[in-house]
């Protein structure tokens, strides 16, 4: 079993012995057959597993729907970067981006697949949509994207060194390869009009003033500020994976150029968003909420739900890790490169929060009680699934395929320099 | 959804959603029905083992995929975009007009105790190529490729009539945990196989003997300067392996370097030196 464990690593890469991998993924696997088993409860005998009900119809699983689909949008932008304006820098982390998008969003169906219910009748999303729904559009191009993902993932998968040595997955890799760049531009309208169509749906929510917002034509500010953040925190996502990969495996995968790259373009974008966001903060505070009968403060006076949050959304994960990522001096420093990335990738995280679980939980009208929710172990089991499914499928491609391209390269450039100082100490 | 289905109505709304998601729809099929069509016609017209030696040439380390001209010195850096079929170089075609290779007046060149002989031409995957007078072309692995497989565990050799690819296999070797595909600096059809005993293992019939087919092959004064840097890719090679560096300046490397390194990852050395992604 090692011996066919070793072939189907890359050439020239350093991964663990075989009995290192597989204590490392045994408990992941046992999360998620635990997950398994709470998923398969709540598809067996219903949503009375869950704590939700018809006043919270979203709880956790939405959250981390939006929150995965938020930082898997790494995949489609860091592919727009590269394939569309030729960002080579980042040819060193796509692969491993296409591998954290399919994680993210094939986690985010099978979740949805769940919530929704009755699997067996998921074509009718297709065959009998609700077109006045924004959710239609949602559930439309996140199948269309994740069948993209997998299309791009087709190549990552056919380079594996056995069977690369079969010539027709060997040329269909090679010619699929070529046309990479269409799939990019797919991927990228189709991750611009479903991050979006998710802000939308709870802008459109009139019944609901905390989340209402006005807009341009038919499409609420929080159309945008979903794009805008989901671009500006899928670099940092992949700068936190690809330096979190890099600690737990003990290698050099990517350049310091490339981190200090994704931060810029990060920080940039965040930076943008956080101005964006304020000024929609603002406008909701002085007139969008008053004209529907709540002042703003009303909202925060529901504990815990206080003004801290708001505090905590634009200016400690948003404005913050912005400043840093986009500060030549501190961006020069991993720790504070990593630290920012974390602080975005939670900021929009507690984006996704507010925008479900605090929406749902305020009450709007008078007879209308604050509601507490917290989610049931099946909740959590299935939750946790797809962290472990993540994890799983993560390790596995990092293991047999050539996530970074430039790994071995730069294996050889620690050995150049290693040879350096040897013959420095040695004087000669 | 199509038109004759619940909800569908014919404004404007609908068709602009629909057509764009039918749109994506056609587009992305599209392309995959394009990969596998020009993959079969790839595979039908032989064309398996020049993308092999594409992909392969992409996956290398840049300082693998060096240009000639950084060797003898007329750049300091520049990497191949060709993969190293010099044939069609705009810029390889400039410099050889205008610096054409010094004449070498010894019959072979010794580097770092191996010998080149000089009467043929050389693969960067450590073959060599020798015009017979038959018109037939030898194939061989050239003294620093032979001390890297040293006595291989298996050989695999095509057979006679079998026809071969420049910068395709030429035959397969195995030694230890390392699988190597040994690279074929002509296009040619297979005559008869050779052995390490007879100091070649293809003869081969080539497609043409114009000078335009053994181009992209290294020769003369080339062959030194690139030995001194194979030798460089080797000790770093070796030094990425966690093999001790032996071969400082003015080093001999052993008949057998693969036996002499025994904790060496052999596989990932030989696809160094061997241009094996």
């Amino acid at each position: 079993m090692a011996s066919v464990d070793k072939e189907l690593i890359p050439r020239g890469l350093r991964r663990s012995s075989t009995g290192r991998f597989l204590l490392w993924i045994l408990p992941w696997v046992a999360l998620l057959v635990f997950g398994l088993y709470s998923a398969g409860l709540c598809l067996v005998k219903g949503l009375n597993q869950t704590n939700m009900d018809n006043r919270f119809a979203f709880g956790l699983w939405i959250f981390l729907d939006l929150t995965v689909i938020a930082l898997g949008a790494g995949a489609f932008f860091t592919g727009f970067l590269l394939y569309i304006l030729k960002i080579e820098e980042l040819r060193s982390v796509i692969n491993s981006a296409v591998v954290i998008g399919l994680v993210c969003y094939s986690g985010a169906v099978a979740v949805l697949a769940v919530d929704v219910g009755q699997p067996l009748r998921s074509w009718f999303t297709f065959w009998y949509p609700n077109v006045h729904s924004m959710l239609t559009e949602v559930t439309f191009c996140i199948s269309c994207y994740l069948t993209v993902l997998l299309i791009e993932y087709l190549p990552i998968v056919l380079r594996n060194r056995k069977l690369h040595e079969v010539p027709s997955f060997l040329v269909f890799e090679y010619e699929l390869h070529k046309v990479t760049y269409v799939l990019a531009g797919v991927g990228t309208f189709l991750s611009f009009f479903h991050q979006g169509s998710l802000g939308g749906l709870y802008g459109v929510l009139r019944g609901r003033p905390f989340a209402f917002r006005e807009g341009l034509a038919v499409w609420p500010s929080t159309f945008f500020l979903f794009i805008l953040s989901a671009a500006a925190v899928g670099p940092s996502f992949i700068l936190l994976t690809t330096w979190l990969v890099e600690k737990l495996s003990r290698k050099r995968l990517v350049r310091p150029d490339v981190f200090r790259r994704l931060a810029r373009i990060s920080g940039l974008l965040l930076a943008v968003y956080v101005l964006a966001k304020a000024v929609d903060t603002l406008v909701w505070i002085n007139r969008t909420s008053p004209e529907t009968g709540f002042q703003a403060w009303q909202y925060y006076s529901w504990k815990p739900f206080g003004t801290w949050i708001l505090f905590a959304e634009i200016v400690l994960f948003g404005l913050l890790p912005a400043l840093v990522m986009l500060t030549p001096r501190l961006r020069a420093h991993t720790g504070w490169l990593v630290t920012a990335a974390a602080m975005a990738c939670c900021g929009v995280a507690l984006n996704r929060f507010v925008m479900t679980v605090q929406t749902l939980a305020l009450p709007t009208l008078s007879f209308d009680p604050f509601l507490s929710y917290y989610p049931s172990w099946q909740e959590v089991g299935t939750f946790l699934a797809v962290v472990a499914y993540g994890v799983l499928v993560y390790s596995f491609s990092f293991r047999y395929f050539n996530l970074f391209p430039e790994e071995r390269e730069l294996r050889l450039e620690a050995a150049a320099q290693e040879e350096e100082e040897l013959a420095l100490a040695g004087g000669y | 959804m199509l038109p004759w289905n619940y909800g569908f109505d014919w404004n404007a709304g609908h068709i602009i959603f629909l057509g764009a998601f039918y749109a994506v729809l056609t587009v992305v099929a599209t392309t995959v029905a394009w990969a596998a069509i020009h993959s079969s016609s790839a595979l039908r017209s032989g064309q398996a083992e020049a993308i092999r030696w594409h992909s392969d040439f992409e996956s290398l380390p840049g300082s693998d995929r060096v240009c000639r001209h950084v060797l003898t010195g007329e750049f300091l850096d520049r990497k191949c975009q060709r993969a190293f079929c010099c044939g069609g170089c705009e810029t390889h075609a400039r410099l050889i007009e205008r610096h054409p290779l010094p004449r070498v007046e010894e019959p072979e060149e010794e580097v770092c105790g191996m010998t080149f002989p000089l009467d043929r031409f050389y693969h960067r995957g450590h073959t060599w190529a020798r015009l017979d007078r038959d018109g037939t072309v030898l194939v061989g692995l050239d003294e620093l490729g032979t001390r890297l497989l040293g006595r291989p565990d298996l050989l695999r050799l095509p057979k006679p009539g079998r026809r071969v690819h420049s910068n395709g296999a030429a035959f397969r070797v195995r030694r230890r945990n390392a699988k190597v595909r040994v690279m074929c600096p002509v296009d040619g059809k297979v005559v008869e196989t050779g052995s390490a005993e007879r100091g070649w293992y293809l003869r081969i019939k080539p497609d043409s003997k114009n000078v335009q087919a053994f181009q992209h092959l290294l020769r003369g004064a080339e062959i030194k300067p690139w030995i001194q840097r194979e030798m460089e890719r080797l000790q770093l090679a070796l030094t990425a392996e966690g093999a001790a560096p032996a071969l400082a300046d003015g080093g001999v490397p052993v008949s057998d370097i693969a036996a002499a390194y025994p904790d060496a990852d052999w596989d990932a050395v030989c696809g160094d030196m061997f241009l094996e992604g």
